[in-house]
């Protein structure tokens, strides 16, 4: 099933809440009503469209896992397969749960594809956290240095600023935001993946890691190496 | 798959990034747009800074726009 993204905590971004609370009445195109219509009608004509779309979604969701399979590792190509299928069979049970909260604002295969390609996301990053249960937490600090760009004059003060950052992460962060911010900032670790290990959500950790990165921007600043001119007066 | 970051992007905390929960509820509409040729990140700006932010709703944002420009149902 859908692990809903609805229901995870929000960052305080405002930006498209005035698009959110202004934009038109929703008018449905043609082939939108009639999906919805179709779905919400009874017997062989609802049989119909909901086998259309769940004929639709195995092809999305085929391409999709085809795609991923880089990520998937050695999964073989039946393992693929079976969780194109499963995405797909899961999305139309989601679709059809929230078939009332379709309003129009977007035609309606766009609107489905969101809940197979959810699925397919969940089901690759199960399928990655039971081939590879590895922990994310130690970093080798040594190595950032490789990975941040720098101005070829500036390694000694660059220097200065990352021993104030791991002083940060170190002294800063709760051990929460502290493993997070090391297994997806540092050792580049799918946020979806250390959602599934920490038994959370991927918006969850995206506002965790969003609150350490926030925490550290201060503590730099503080400490006299901030990221931008508008923090140096913080 | 590693490219190299200025510090900023490392700790990249704009506050007007929406997240992955509102973003998942926009990214049907902005999916949309981008395929209607309108300019999404212009109408949903927090999405488009939560989308350059969270690889993970990058990935499943190419993936809806893939199927958006490319599949047509059977009927």
């Amino acid at each position: 099933m859908t692990e809903s993204l609805l229901q995870e905590p929000m960052l305080t971004g405002g930006l498209d809440d005035h698009w959110l609370a202004t934009r038109p009445p929703n008018a449905l195109d043609s082939a939108s009503l009639a999906w919805l219509e179709e779905l919400r009608a009874d017997g062989a004509r609802r049989d119909r469209r909901v086998r259309e779309l769940h004929a639709h979604l195995v092809r999305v969701a085929l391409r999709e896992v085809s795609r991923r399979r880089g990520m998937l590792g050695g999964a073989s190509g039946p393992e693929l397969e079976d969780i194109a299928h499963q995405a797909a069979a899961d999305a139309v049970v989601s679709i059809m749960e929230h078939l009332d909260d379709y309003r129009g604002a977007s035609k309606f295969t766009t609107w489905a594809y969101r809940f197979v390609i959810n699925e397919v996301s969940t089901k690759t990053r199960r399928h990655l956290w039971s081939a590879r249960r590895v922990e994310f937490d130690d970093y080798d600090w040594e190595r950032l240095p490789d990975r941040l760009t720098r101005a070829p004059d500036a390694q000694v003060a660059q220097s200065a600023q990352l021993a104030a950052l791991r002083r940060a992460v170190d002294n800063e962060l709760s051990p929460r935001q502290r493993y997070v911010f090391v297994a997806v900032a540092l050792n580049e670790a799918p946020i979806d993946v250390v959602a599934l290990q920490l038994g959370s959500t991927r918006g969850a950790i995206y506002k965790t890691l969003f609150d350490a990165r926030a925490k550290l921007r201060v503590s730099l600043a503080e400490a006299g190496y901030p990221i931008t001119d508008a923090e140096r007066g913080s | 798959m590693t490219q190299r970051l200025t510090i900023a992007e490392l700790l990249q905390a704009d506050p007007n990034d929406i997240g992955c929960e509102q973003g998942f509820a926009l990214i049907s509409e902005y999916v949309d747009l981008e395929v209607a040729g309108g300019d999404a990140a212009a109408r949903f700006p927090g999405l488009a800074l939560h989308l350059a932010t969270c690889p993970a709703c990058r990935i499943d944002h190419d993936a809806i726009l893939d199927a958006a420009r490319t599949e047509q149902p059977t009927t």
